[in-house]
Order: structure tokens, then C-alpha cells, then sequence
């Protein structure tokens, strides 16, 4: 067995325990440095992991074939620990809205959630896939909740259980039938007898159900009922934690699910996933509009953008997984820049209220214009990161769309760009509010912390670059999409 | 009467839709977790069928992953309901309204 292939994820556990350890021993009030620690050993192994000796360079399975290190799974784990730095960035920003000294609580557990992503990004077995999930999951109910002080917060803590427990249910559920069926848990396995149960019932019910928890997780319709609420009551770190990790977790279980383990069947679900994708889209872009609350706001627009992403999922083509991982990695900067300032100029306020931002300008030019960055990068408008994301989207749906003469690939595509075109309308709303919003109640200037330029600098620089030299990006994800048939 | 794997599979189904049922209908969030965890049970006792009619054992390890995380589930998720409880003196669904539009 080749265990040095699972070093980052046992480095990151390790991690996450020696934080808590710390907890003990550093006092209350600066508890809050403790992050800066984890963010430079997360950094350092950010850099092993890119290195080709790092444990993700070095491809191949380990444990039976249960987790299998591939160009795919060292990409997404690239992001997700891009993620959790920014993440613990916003953490110690926020951490005198938490209750006193379990700042470093909540460093520990967005570790262990982070853990979970990675082994997630690895998995190649239903037994992988749902442990992780869970592990995820499960640690989310606590990040969700964490300012129990709150009421919003517990409520949305207390909708994400339910509702994640019923979808983790009816995945498990999934798996069973599946296993009954094949006899196989492994995906590499599976793929190979998955076409001699193509006409079995009891088969397809069960892929169905695993797709319906992970449908859950990426908040696709009709499982997008909890987004909103959540996205509104969790502490903001939680939630942008929440908008990128938890969302590329499921996308990228999905995509192992529906191109590795059972292609066969993914080939004649193409209408069912087109379907999908254009109500999430719809969905998603016309219940932002009347929004008010920003975080609620960009709960809906996440919905959305789980739409653009089943974009590349249902053009069922290689180009259409590079342009979701492509657009995958543009979102997690573009999303964490919004959240960052969200929790900047936000934490003091009682409620996310749009009116919050008036004036932002004045306050503070350098956050008016992230968050004017990130708005216009979400709509998708060049040269910014989302702009290419979903050019290339559209662009591989067309192609499959000549390929198969199916007539629904151009429906999407339509829908999609009247998604694209409701979508400017709230979020320059957004952008409206903050350099025109009337009677703004404060005016006094927002004083940011260097670790908080930082990584508002990384942010940025992660959007633009994204946006303006795709091709570096984009030869690292059609490598990882080449894993993918294999 | 020979018991076969439709049998067990039956009772399967049955105990995931009571579930569900209990999900979709009960109001009292103690309730509708004790439904959640009678559909993990379900999805267990099917695994475990499903093991001892295929004589492959991958199911029965799997059924003790699932137990194992339920278990992790349940802590969380009753602290949680717990705390909910301690604020709002409620555990109903209706009141969970402090979000909307």
C-alpha cells in the first residue's frame, strides 16, 4: 500500500489537532494569531502539494483503489486549500464576533472540514465518497452554528442538519442499491460492468438517490431549498467556506460519479441534466432579484451559479469539465474577495442589509472597488475571471450541441444567457448601492489590517489573472479532465 | 415460508418511506430526526441483505462506516436542536422563521 500518497490529507488532520492543543495553552485574546500560524503551514503545504515531490504530485491508488491521486483530484485540492487560507484570513477578522476564545475552535474545525474536501477530491469508492461527504457535512453543522448567541445562526445550523441528514439518507440509500446490484463499490470497478445493469431498475434508482445527495451539496433544484437560509444565518467565513469548499467537493464527486464510475448511464441522462441546469439557473437568478440581504442575495446567485456549473456536467464532454473546473477556480477567488469584504464591513452591523454598503466608497475606495471586482466577475463580464469561465461553458454545450443534433443543448445555452442577463440586473444593484446609495449612516473610514490587504490582494490578483492568461489555467484543467475517462 | 432477499428488501423500502413520511409530516424537529435515522436504517438493513444473499462482506464494513458517522451525526445534530431548544423554548418547525426573503 502506498500510504505517502495520503500525506497532505493526514498533515492537514494533524494540523487541525495541534490548533486545538493551542487553544489550551494560548490565552484568550490572542487566540486569533493562532490562524496566521495554520495559514503559513497551509501555505507551505500549498507549495509541496504544486512541487512534484509533494504527495499530490506523486500519482497512482492507495488502499485497495479507494483514493486514487490523479491530475484531477491535485487540482481541486490546489483550490480547496487556496480556499481554506482565505477562509482562516476572514476568520481572524471576524473572530470578535464569535464568542470569546473559540476562534481557535473554529480554526481547527474549518481544518477538519478541509480534510474532508481533500479526501473528497480523492475519492474513487462510494465507501471514500460518503465518509467524506459526511466528514464535511457533519463539520459544517457545527461551522454553520457557531455563533450560538445568534438565532439566525442556530436556525440555520438546525435547517442544514435536517435537510443534510435527508439528503445523506437517501445517498446512502443510493449506495446500497447500487452495491446490491453490481457488487461493486469501487468507481474504476463499477465503470467496468455498470453497462451489463443499463436495463436494471433497482440500478438506476440507486444512482438516481446518490445523485440527489450530491445534488444537495452543490444546491442544484430541487434540492437548493436550504442555500438561502443558511447562506444567511452562518457566520460570513462559514458561508463563503460553504459557497466554494462544500459546493467543489460535490462537483467533484459528481463528476467522478458520472464519468467514471457509471459513463454508461450518464450518456442517456443528458436531458435530465440539461433540465436541471436550466431551472437552477432560472431559479437561482429570479429569486436574487428582490433580495435585500446580501448574504441571502449571494445564496441565490450561488444557486445560479451551480446552474452555469451543470453546464459543463451535462455538455458530456471532456471540454465541458475543463471549462467547470475552469470556471470552478475563477469563482473561488471572485466569491471569498465578496465575502471578504461582506465580513469587513459588515461585522459590526446587526443585519447584511444592502443599505449597509452606501457610501462604501468613501469609507473605504479600495473595498467599494473588490467588491465592485468580484460583482462584475460574477455577472461574467470580460476580462474577468467569470467572463471566460462561461464563454468557455456555453462554448463546449455548443459544440456537444452539434455533435448529438439534440435540440435541448441549444435551449440551455439560451437559458443560460437570459440567466446571465437577469443576473446584472441585482448585481448592479450591488454596485449601485455602493457608489450611489442614498443616505449612507456612516461615513467614517474602515481600517483594514494588513493580513486583510493581503488577501484581498490575492483575491484580485487570482481574478485578473484567471481572467486575462486562461491558458496557464486552462492546460492544468484539461490535464485534469483527461483523468476523468480513464 | 422461505424468507428470501425481496423480503428483506421490502421491509427496506417500507422503513425508508415511514422515514421520509415522518420527514415530510411530523413537526417536532426530535421527531423528524428520529425519521432521518430510521432511513439510515433502512439503507443499513438493505446492505446487510444485499450482503449475506451476494456472500460478499464490502456491505456489513460499509454498514459499520454508516453507524459510525449516524453516531456523529446524532451528537452534532441533538446539541445543536438542544441549543435551538435552550433560545426559543420550541423545538416546531414553525418557528424557525427568523430568515426570510
Amino acid at each position: 500500500m502506498n500510504s505517502s500518497l495520503i500525506m497532505l490529507e493526514i498533515s492537514v488532520i494533524g494540523l487541525g489537532l495541534v490548533l486545538m492543543l493551542a487553544d489550551l495553552f494560548v490565552p484568550a485574546e490572542r487566540r486569533r494569531f493562532i490562524g496566521y500560524a495554520a495559514i503559513v503551514a497551509l501555505g507551505v503545504l500549498l507549495i509541496t502539494s504544486l512541487s512534484g515531490n509533494g504527495s499530490c504530485g506523486q500519482f497512482g491508488t492507495a488502499f485497495g483503489g479507494m483514493f486514487i491521486n490523479d491530475g484531477l483530484s491535485l487540482l481541486f485540492k490546489q483550490l480547496f486549500i487556496i480556499a481554506a487560507i482565505l477562509v482562516l484570513f476572514m476568520a481572524a477578522e471576524f473572530s470578535d464576533k464569535l464568542a470569546a476564545g473559540s476562534v481557535a475552535e473554529y480554526y481547527s474545525l474549518t481544518l477538519f472540514a478541509l480534510a474532508g474536501m481533500l479526501f473528497a477530491a480523492s475519492s474513487n469508492d462510494f465507501t471514500m465518497l460518503f465518509v467524506s461527504i459526511e466528514l464535511i457535512t457533519i463539520t459544517f453543522y457545527v461551522l454553520v452554528s457557531f455563533q450560538r448567541s445568534k438565532i439566525q445562526s442556530l436556525e440555520a445550523g438546525v435547517k442544514y442538519l435536517i435537510l443534510g441528514a435527508l439528503s445523506s439518507a437517501f445517498m446512502v440509500f443510493g449506495i446500497a442499491l447500487i452495491w446490491g446490484t453490481t457488487g461493486e463499490l469501487n468507481f474504476t470497478k463499477l465503470a467496468a460492468v455498470a453497462p451489463q445493469f443499463a436495463d436494471s431498475q433497482m440500478f438506476l434508482l440507486g444512482v438516481l438517490l446518490v445523485l440527489v445527495g450530491l445534488g444537495f451539496k452543490i444546491a442544484a433544484f430541487p434540492f437548493q431549498i436550504w442555500a438561502p437560509d443558511v447562506y444567511q444565518g452562518a457566520p460570513t467565513p462559514t458561508t463563503a467556506f460553504l459557497g466554494i469548499g462544500s459546493k467543489a467537493a460535490g462537483f467533484v464527486l459528481l463528476l467522478r460519479v458520472l464519468f467514471t464510475a457509471v459513463p454508461s448511464v450518464t450518456a442517456h441522462w443528458a436531458n435530465l441534466l440539461i433540465v436541471i441546469s436550466a431551472i437552477t439557473i432560472l431559479y437561482g437568478n429570479l429569486c436574487a432579484i428582490p433580495q435585500r440581504n446580501l448574504k441571502r442575495l449571494l445564496g441565490y446567485s450561488s444557486i445560479a451559479h451551480a446552474g452555469y456549473l451543470l453546464l459543463g456536467v451535462a455538455a458530456l464532454s471532456a471540454s465541458g469539465q475543463s471549462a467547470l473546473m475552469y470556471y470552478l477556480a475563477g469563482y473561488v477567488f471572485t466569491v471569498m474577495a465578496a465575502f471578504f469584504v461582506i465580513t469587513l464591513v459588515m461585522r459590526h452591523l446587526p443585519s447584511e442589509d444592502i443599505s449597509g454598503l452606501a457610501g462604501l466608497h468613501q469609507r473605504s475606495p479600495l473595498l467599494a472597488a473588490t467588491l465592485t471586482i468580484a460583482m462584475v466577475s460574477l455577472a461574467g463580464i470580460p476580462p474577468l475571471a467569470g467572463f471566460f469561465g462561461k464563454f468557455l461553458l456555453l462554448k463546449a454545450l455548443i459544440d456537444t450541441a452539434h455533435l448529438t443534433h439534440n435540440h435541448g443543448y441549444y435551449c440551455l445555452a439560451f437559458t443560460a444567457l437570459i440567466g446571465v442577463v437577469i443576473s446584472l440586473y441585482y448585481y448592479f444593484g450591488v454596485i449601485r448601492e455602493i457608489y450611489w446609495g442614498k443616505n449612507p449612516e456612516d461615513l467614517s473610514p474602515i481600517e483594514i489590517s494588513s493580513p486583510a490587504k493581503l488577501s484581498l490582494a490575492i483575491c484580485l490578483a487570482g481574478i485578473f489573472w484567471i481572467g486575462l492568461f486562461p491558458d496557464t489555467v486552462l492546460n492544468i484543467t484539461n490535464l485534469a479532465a483527461t483523468a476523468l475517462g480513464k | 415460508m422461505h424468507v428470501s432477499l425481496h423480503h428483506y428488501l421490502f421491509v427496506s423500502f417500507m422503513l425508508f418511506s415511514l422515514g421520509l413520511l415522518g420527514v415530510i409530516m411530523r413537526r417536532n424537529l426530535l421527531v423528524i430526526y428520529m425519521s432521518l435515522e430510521l432511513m439510515l436504517n433502512a439503507a443499513n438493513l438493505a446492505l446487510v441483505s444485499f450482503s449475506r444473499f451476494n456472500n460478499k462482506l464490502d456491505g456489513q464494513v460499509l454498514v459499520f462506516f454508516i453507524i459510525t458517522v449516524a453516531a456523529a451525526e446524532v451528537a452534532v445534530g441533538l446539541a445543536l436542536i438542544v441549543a435551538l431548544f435552550r433560545k426559543r423554548q420550541s423545538a416546531h418547525v414553525e418557528d424557525l422563521t427568523s430568515m426570510k426573503l
